[in-house]
């Protein structure tokens, strides 16, 4: 029997906010986008009671809450807060699989014995999370990813909960399918019109239902209602890529700027990777034009680099190329993701004879990454750019 | 253009060209194959403009004429007639008509005009060598060649003649396979990078019996085997000075059973992790312990009784680099030749200088 722990940060980039500026403590906050395209990224909990929602346009959360306060995000720093609370993780267990910043699987089934109980371990988790970042998390407690994450959010915000295994159809059956994970509303909106609105009736329900809208999935669909899930927590350790990308405020068409954008894109993957002590043989780049069709480009190569000039280099030859079949489109959204990672540890052959050059990112001596890795860990990820990520604008 | 022949006559050229036939080509006329008949010799060439191969056989009630036909399609009409059929080739118009049997197929032809191919290659080297020891060569060390390395001439295989030995050496910057072999003849002196392809080609066609003859020119290098003839382009570009990166006096000298070393590692790396491949060597005395470790945090130790009278020291290597160096260097016996954590290992069998392999540690 697995012991599985789904931590959700509450409300985590307004709860940054508000923890490291005092006088938003109880106030309305929307952190988010302020243009007239800009979209709701975290709503305080002050907020939601207007029915604000997270990927909500900022424009229409202000129509339901007009007194709403909107923040910029500030994305470094809640990565920042991020990695401290993933390293309390780390701290119970190598098996971590965080979704995104602020949300993360841990099995903690090998810590059991060292830490205690699986509710003794979330509990001090939350509490060490509190003391840390001075944040509240919800944890749920079960044993797999699905009643896990079930757990979490029964008992939303700085919430604890356990789904014992003698308890899982007596919680789950009565539960609106909608909570459900890949269940969305219009799959929702199909199960209701067939009388199925709980996870006891989707659980019973016969394959003339279930087939036509789940096909060969039939059956794992109804073992997930039955809280049935076997799939691993996969730690992160062994990631299959890096990436970033970026929404513009308006669309980008002029040639200089969509390069200067890519190129903060391909620092922000660069230090990442070497963050991880990670290498990667693909770059892929993503862009997204203002009717939102997306388009992906990606080249493979070797040796691996986590150098940031590389990476930016092939990706501006894969957006010129790109751009030079659709001259003058607008672009909405540009993404860099790097994939086929190796580790850095692995030394060559040809790199410099001395061993200290051979340390993972000094294996070009002439990389300025280092040292901009340096200054970044010190004062902040704004403390230092790169000339050719100064947009346009600026340089005039 | 006309010609006659029994189907196995014609459908062993073809396999054995078939290889460089692109799947996806930039040019049409890549996915065809040239037939030339001339004097009761029928010659079939594929290319992809970096390799060549021809294979000739003869035909019989044939009228000389060259044409290009889909070779995929060809090869698999040929493939799929009955055994010992005889077939007839015959080229109306713009059109390819095979017939066999109560079986008629009518192909699409290019004119054999818009065929690139390689004609004389101005060989400045030439000489002959046994097929077993030119596949030895390529066999021994064609796994440690580079792919798609920006590093251009990795990807491929250096051929060279010092004058007295013909070596091979492929490296992808992490591991470096060198094999070599004394002459028979005495060639001059030469270094060649032959590409990726062609030396996975040049593999599959070699075979253990009579000698093949060698020429080398400026761009390209070109080898026959009998009826197959293999051309190849040559990568311009320099080649890293291999030696500097040989170990030559590695002070840490550890023997072992290559067969119990190689199982022991094979055992091992089931529960490394399965990307990075990374294991921990522990030299101590007489013994070698290796362990492994995975995200799962499953572990593997096996304990191997080894000649090692230095210094206890641990190093990390990818464990797959280890196993094809094992397996390239033969012997009953195999010597590392290590220095410390973060230089690179020397595998060889003891008293058999002719392979040589170099691995370089992973900081575990």
């Amino acid at each position: 029997m697995r012991a599985i722990l789904h931590v959700d940060m509450d409300a985590f980039y307004a709860s940054v906010e508000q923890n490291d500026r005092p006088e938003l403590r109880g106030q309305p906050i929307i952190v988010g986008g302020e243009s007239a395209r800009g979209v709701v990224a975290a709503a305080s909990y002050e907020v939601r009671k207007f029915g604000v929602r997270s990927a909500m346009p900022t424009q229409m959360a202000l129509q339901r809450c007009p007194h709403a306060i909107v923040i910029k995000p500030r994305m470094a720093r809640y990565r920042e807060v991020s990695e401290r609370i993933f390293s309390i993780f780390k701290d119970y267990t190598p098996l971590v699989e965080g979704l995104s910043l602020d949300e993360a699987f841990l099995d903690v089934t090998a810590s059991l014995g060292l830490f205690g109980s699986a509710m003794e371990i979330a509990e001090t988790i939350k509490q060490r999370i509190r003391t840390e970042t001075g944040l509240t998390a919800s944890v749920g407690v079960s044993h797999n990813k699905l009643l896990a994450k079930i757990a979490s959010d029964l008992k939303k915000p700085n919430g604890l909960c356990e789904i014992p295994l003698a308890e899982v159809l007596h919680i789950l059956d009565p539960l609106p399918i909608r909570r459900l994970a890949g269940i969305g509303a219009k799959t929702a909106a199909q199960l209701e019109e067939n009388g199925i609105s709980t996870f006891a009736q989707l659980r019973t329900a016969t394959d003339a239902v279930l087939i036509p809208l789940f096909g060969r999935y039939t059956p794992r669909v109804r073992d997930r209602a039955a809280g049935i899930d076997e799939r691993a927590v996969v730690s992160d350790s062994l990631e299959k890529q890096v990436s970033a990308e970026e929404t513009f405020a308006s669309d980008l068409t002029r040639h200089e700027a969509l390069t200067a954008e890519l190129s903060k894109l391909a620092d922000r993957v660069g230090a990442r990777l070497r963050n991880k002590q990670l290498m990667c043989s693909t770059v892929s780049v993503k862009i997204r034009k203002g009717d939102f069709s997306t388009h992906t480009r990606s080249r493979s190569f070797n040796p691996p680099t986590n150098e940031t000039a590389a990476l930016l280099r092939i990706a501006r030859d894969l957006l010129d190329a790109w751009l030079a079949e659709q001259a003058r489109a607008a672009i909405r959204l540009l993404g860099i993701s790097v994939s086929t990672l190796s580790p850095a540890t692995q030394l060559d052959l040809f790199a410099a004879r001395d061993p200290e050059q051979r340390l993972p990112h000094r294996d070009n001596p002439k990389s300025i990454d280092p040292t901009l890795d340096l200054i970044r860990d010190r004062f902040g990820s704004s403390a230092v750019q790169r000339a050719s990520s100064l947009s346009p604008t600026i340089k005039k | 253009m006309k010609f006659t022949s029994e189907r196995e006559r014609i459908l062993e050229p073809l396999q054995a060209i078939i290889g460089v036939v692109e799947r996806r080509q930039t040019m049409p006329v890549l996915a065809n194959v040239l037939l030339s008949v001339k004097g009761g010799l029928l010659s079939v060439t594929a290319t992809d403009l970096e390799v060549e191969l021809v294979a000739t056989t003869q035909v019989t009630g044939s009228s000389d004429g060259d044409i290009t036909v889909p070779g995929r399609k060809f090869l698999d009409i040929v493939r799929a007639l009955a055994d010992k059929v005889v077939v007839t080739f015959s080229v109306t118009g713009d059109k390819a008509t095979v017939k066999a049997g109560k079986s008629r197929f009518t192909l699409t032809t290019l004119p054999a005009s818009e065929f690139p191919s390689i004609d004389e290659i101005n060989a400045q080297l030439a000489f002959d060598v046994e097929q077993s020891a030119l596949k030895s060569l390529i066999d021994k060390t064609h796994f440690s060649m580079a792919q798609q390395d920006v590093r251009y001439y990795l990807n491929g295989m250096l051929l060279e003649s010092d004058g007295k030995m013909l070596r091979t050496v492929a490296t992808d910057g992490h591991r470096l396979a060198l094999c070599e072999m004394e002459l028979k003849t005495k060639p001059g002196v030469q270094q060649v990078i032959v590409p990726r392809k062609g030396i996975l080609e040049l593999q599959r066609l070699l075979g253990n019996e009579g000698t093949v003859a060698v020429q080398i020119g400026s761009n390209h290098v070109r080898i026959t085997l009998g009826d197959i003839r293999f051309t190849s382009k040559l990568i311009d570009g320099r080649f890293p000075e291999y030696n500097r990166v040989i170990p030559a006096n590695p002070n840490r000298i550890v023997t072992a059973d290559r067969e119990v070393l190689r199982a022991a590692l094979h055992r091992t790396a089931i529960l490394s992790n399965e990307k990075y491949r990374g294991i921990r060597l522990a030299l101590r005395q007489n013994m070698l312990l290796l362990t492994a470790h995975n995200p799962e945090q499953e572990e593997a130790e096996e304990e191997v009784e080894v000649s090692y009278a230095g210094e206890e020291f641990e190093v990390g290597f990818n464990v797959n680099y280890l196993l094809d160096a094992l397996s390239a260097v033969g012997g009953v016996e195999v010597e590392l030749g290590l220095t410390d954590a973060n230089s690179s290992c020397l595998v060889r069998a003891p008293g058999n200088a002719s392979g040589r392999y170099v691995v370089m540690p992973m900081r575990l």
